[in-house]
């Protein structure tokens, strides 16, 4: 701490030219020692592609980066690591079948004559742990440990090496909010003991949270920087976007219509104990809300036919469905949005067009089960025009399109079948601001067409700014409905946590 | 057609040129190649019409993500199936199974009760023992047989017997006739012979058993036969020769196929269909793996087959020759030249190939189960979500296979007219799964069309073909086939990785 005026890490006009894009054009960027500094900025912003430099993983086609002032050449994730630089990547990068201490120590394994020295492992990587605070044996078997835990591991592996800026990755994006809790415990005790830590988040409420200064990314350049003291929702949603964003959600009240869906005590697999009760009218948008692991997937998967329910009925417009399959679910009316699009959405490598024809083909077929192309092409540029889909033509492979995109392919899947109740799981996750207000107003669109829509989100704000109505769930059971009048942040956390249990509090 | 297909295409069209090139002497004169004579690219199309049928069926398979390896003991079952299905047994009249038979006692114990088949005065003859001889009844008596520990074991017959040569316990006997009046072949008129009261109406393509106590044996094809107050009059193919006499007696024997040949190949195809059945359910219903699954089959049919056929060669023999056999080994002539020596023409398999290659095209392609086929292929859980019944489609892609494999059996098993059941479609499952890799499969499924398939197919067949003609040892034929794929594979994925890159920098992503 010497020499204060110099920053830890400083990037200086770098660029970075794909063939036809430009990704990155002369971005500045320093990070100061036990500095918390978040990175925002739209998806194709260049966040990624300037972490990919930092961590050697993509070398820059010009500008500069030093480190305590001296220029360096970050040409290999080694030559980061050795700089002090270690990413954590989104997709965690540990081995599953190996103990914590081995994952920490993968690749340099301390060694006596070639054969590994376990009991070294396993002592110094106590050491680490215990330093960030992760209560578990160096022996444990990584595939018992949580995804938070795990996410500490990679922590803890970086620190191992001596890291002294450590880049995170839009860490939240699969922790319960008490996993998110503990992360920002982490990083705030990293900080005071001097590391600096590059956080990148959609969750702007976490930012706001967390950073010492924001810096903001538009199209490949330096947007902003935003003091602790500046940092705030909208002026960093307006940085990004380059325009006022006031109106956000902007959810204006519809006529609702006739009970659609009704769900009549309901037991999913997973959570057999509860009955689930509730029901919805056209036109109406409901959230779900409750914490990570509360079962509102569950539900979602048994209202799907996925998960077979133990027991209950499930009445669609006056007829009780047999939910036996996705397929009956699909023949009652009810569409499901997936949490994890690339998982159960899409099929990620067939283009736009089989992907958005995909429910339909059966419907659509013609005799002797032949495709009907004409109609699938039909189909796919009304839904690429009506949703607004960003794609150069519907032949083009999903894996290639942005996160929102996609996200609109798998929308335009079901609404090109017409259904009557729409299940969304988590439907702006990872997609950046724009393409989330795009997905708010299609969702408020659907609602005003008489569509039933039960969404499933753990950010407070989507909840608190889109639902009519929302359902709380804590450990597989509603805990409580909560009209729009009635709707805090205070009401859900006292459902949402099943009102005895205290400490668990959401940013956001 | 895709980028990926056109390479394999052009490795085709590069391994051809050379092949004639390679084989031409000088090599500027193309018409003296090895590699062009006629009867060389009958033979390789015919090959690569019968293992492209084994490849399309797994090629199905691999892009539902799984594999099939029991294919080469699928087309072994397929081909001992066949065999058996199509069996051709001749039955004499009148005919029971010889339980022992006394030279001393002069009296032979027969199963069954013949007292209203045989008379007194009869000609028999007892055949298939180790010696035959002919019998003339002297008296019948009726008896219950029973075994060692005295259990009855049904009734048999007891007959005395004048002209048995020797003791024996195991052969049959059968009615046999005299001839009563006979013609030797003329030349405008078959051999014919009369014989009375025949207990069944012969029919061409039966035959009638000769035979003299001093001049031996002999079997004639019969061409045509008419039945007139009790006299049957018989004519043959083959001639009688110039010592028949009267002396000679005639035992006509039935020809009996056990299955009509449509009914024997839907036999074996719904089989080996079955079988597909199982495999899928064992791998959707029962979640084990293809690899697992498809083994086990390999194993169990291989073992099935040699069973059956009590690890005897199955043959069609000359009963097909002009039936069914054509199927896999004839042609379809087109040109001739030479005098007629030499001639070109179309393997009937290739037929059989390209209807199932169309309908395998459009049904991959045109069709909304192809187009489940390849969605639940590259993301099962997309396709189970958009209402897919994934089970069902993956459980049709292992019948496919395991039907088209049988079909390629059944081609093979013609082709050769006799085949071993201990090697016959061995390591054809290999040909098969690297011919739909070579063509363009991922075995992580959800790629793959059937002109890369057959393209590969034809590769793997040329190289085949390049080693038989170029005298490279054959002892290499696997090493081989096997650097030429791995450099085929390798060469695909280089590519593919590099236009991936190219396409993610296009579009922006970073």
């Amino acid at each position: 701490m010497t020499e204060v005026d110099t920053p830890l890490l400083e990037v200086r006009e770098i660029g970075k030219q794909f063939p036809g894009v430009r990704a990155l054009h002369g971005v500045n960027l320093t990070v100061q020692q036990a500095e918390v500094l978040a990175v925002i900025g739209e998806n194709g912003a260049g966040k990624s592609t300037l972490m990919k430099i930092l961590a050697g993983v993509q070398l820059p086609d010009g500008g500069q980066i030093l480190i305590d002032g001296k220029p360096v050449t970050l040409d290999s994730v080694k030559a980061s690591l050795d700089s002090g630089v270690a990413l954590i990547h989104q997709e965690l990068n540990l081995a599953e079948n190996l103990q914590v201490g081995e994952n920490i120590y993968l690749g340099r394994e301390p060694n006596r004559y070639g054969f590994i020295d376990r009991k070294q492992i396993n002592r110094d990587a106590s050491l680490v742990l215990q330093q960030i605070g992760l209560e578990v044996a160096p022996t444990t078997p990584l595939s018992e440990l949580s995804i938070g835990q795990r996410q500490m591991v990679e922590i803890a592996k970086a620190m191992s090496v001596g890291a002294r800026v450590l880049i995170m990755d839009e860490p939240t994006s699969s922790l319960s909010s008490a996993e998110a809790e503990r992360l920002f415990q982490v990083v705030n005790d990293l900080r005071e003991r001097g590391v600096s830590i590059i956080y990148i988040s959609h969750r702007l409420g976490e930012v706001q949270a967390l950073a010492d200064r924001v810096v903001v990314l538009r199209d490949g350049e330096n947007a902003g920087v935003l003091d602790r003291d500046e940092i705030s929702h909208d002026n960093m949603v307006r940085m990004m976007v380059g325009r006022d964003v006031s109106q956000f959600y902007s959810r204006e009240t519809l006529p609702i219509g006739d009970v659609v869906l009704s769900v009549e005590g309901i037991r999913t697999p997973a959570w057999p104990e509860h009955e689930l009760t509730f029901s919805i009218r056209s036109g109406e948008i409901v959230g779900i809300s409750g914490l990570v692991g509360a079962g509102r997937t569950e539900m979602l998967r048994t209202l799907f036919g996925v998960d077979r329910p133990v027991s209950g009925r499930v009445v669609v417009e006056g007829k009780q469905v047999d939910l036996a399959s996705p397929l009956a679910a699909i023949h009652a009316g009810i569409a499901l949005v997936p949490e994890d699009r690339k998982l159960n959405g899409l099929v990620i490598d067939m283009s736009v067009r089989h992907n958005i024809g995909l429910a339909a083909l059966s419907r659509n077929r013609l005799a002797g089960g032949f495709l009907n192309r004409a109609v699938e092409r039909r189909d796919t540029t009304q839904m690429i025009r009506d949703l607004r889909i960003k794609t150069p033509n519907d032949a083009q492979i999903t894996r290639f399109l942005s996160g929102g995109n996609q996200q609109k392919v798998v929308l335009g899947k079901w609404l090109s079948m017409m259904p009557k109740i729409l299940l969304l799981d988590e439907p702006t996750r990872g997609i950046d601001v724009g393409a989330k207000q795009e997905i708010y107003q299609l969702m408020e669109q659907l609602a005003r067409d008489g569509l039933a829509v039960l969404f499933v989100s753990s950010e407070m704000e989507e909840i608190m700014g889109m639902s009519d109505r929302t359902i709380v769930m804590h450990e597989g059971c509603i805990t409580g409905e909560l009209e729009r009048s009635e709707l805090s942040e205070e009401a859900i956390m006292q459902l949402a946590t099943g009102k005895a249990n205290e400490g668990a509090t959401v940013i956001n | 057609m895709n980028a990926k297909s056109l390479g394999i295409f052009g490795l085709l069209v590069m391994l051809f040129v050379f092949m004639v090139l390679m084989t031409s002497d000088p090599w500027t004169d193309i018409f003296s190649s090895t590699f062009l004579q006629a009867n060389n690219l009958e033979n390789l199309l015919r090959r690569v019409s019968m293992y492209g049928l084994l490849g399309i069926g797994v090629a199905f398979v691999i892009i539902t993500g799984g594999i099939d390896l029991s294919v080469g003991s699928i087309v072994c079952l397929a081909g001992c199936l066949l065999g058996i299905f199509l069996q051709v047994d001749y039955q004499p009249a009148s005919v029971f199974d010889v339980r022992s038979a006394d030279q001393e006692k002069k009296s032979v114990v027969i199963y069954g009760n013949a007292e209203d088949k045989y008379e007194v005065g009869d000609k028999l003859r007892m055949y298939r023992g180790r010696q035959p001889a002919v019998l003339t009844v002297l008296g019948l008596e009726p008896v219950q047989l029973a075994d060692s520990d005295n259990q009855p074991v049904g009734v048999g017959t007891i007959l005395d017997v004048q002209g048995l040569s020797r003791d024996e316990d195991s052969g049959q006997v059968a009615k046999a006739f005299e001839v009563i009046d006979f013609g030797l072949a003329q030349t405008d008129q078959p051999a014919w012979v009369k014989l009375v009261d025949v207990p069944f109406e012969l029919t061409p393509r039966d035959r009638v058993s000769f035979f003299h106590p001093t001049l031996g044996l002999k079997d004639l094809v019969v061409s045509s036969a008419t039945q007139e107050g009790g006299i049957s009059r018989i004519e043959f193919v083959q001639s009688l020769g110039e010592r028949f006499s009267k002396e000679w007696m005639a035992m006509p024997t039935e020809r009996k196929q056990r299955m009509a040949i449509p009914l024997a190949i839907m036999s074996v195809l719904g089989i080996a269909g079955f079988l597909g059945l199982l495999h899928g359910l064992l791998v959707t219903r029962v979640h084990l793996q293809p690899f697992v699954v498809t083994l086990c089959g390999l194993l169990i049919y291989r073992g099935i087959s040699r069973w059956l056929v009590d690890d005897n060669p199955v043959g069609f023999g000359i009963e097909y020759k002009e039936t069914l056999s054509p199927l896999g080994s004839g042609k379809m002539s087109l040109l001739e030249w030479g005098d007629g020596a030499q001639t070109f023409g179309i393997p009937y398999p290739l037929f059989v190939f390209l209807c199932a290659a169309i309908v395998a095209a459009i049904f991959l392609n045109l069709t909304i189960w192809g187009r489940y086929l390849m969605a639940l292929g590259s993301n099962e859980e997309a396709a189970r979500y958009s209402g897919i019944r994934t089970g069902r489609v993956t459980i049709l892609a292992y019948v496919i296979c395991t039907v088209s494999a049988a079909t390629g059996g059944i081609l093979f098993a013609l082709d050769s007219g006799s085949i071993s059941p201990s090697s016959f479609g061995n390591f054809y499952e290999l040909y098969a799964i690297a011919a739909a890799v070579l063509g363009g499969c991922s075995l992580r499924g959800g790629e793959g069309s059937i002109f890369g398939v057959i393209a590969g197919t034809a590769v793997m067949m040329l190289l085949n073909n390049l080693i038989l003609l170029l005298k490279i040892p054959d002892r290499l034929e696997f090493t081989i086939i096997g650097l030429v794929i791995l450099i085929g594979v390798t060469l695909d994925e280089t590519v593919r990785r590099i236009a991936a890159r190219r396409r993610a920098m296009k579009s922006g992503q970073n």
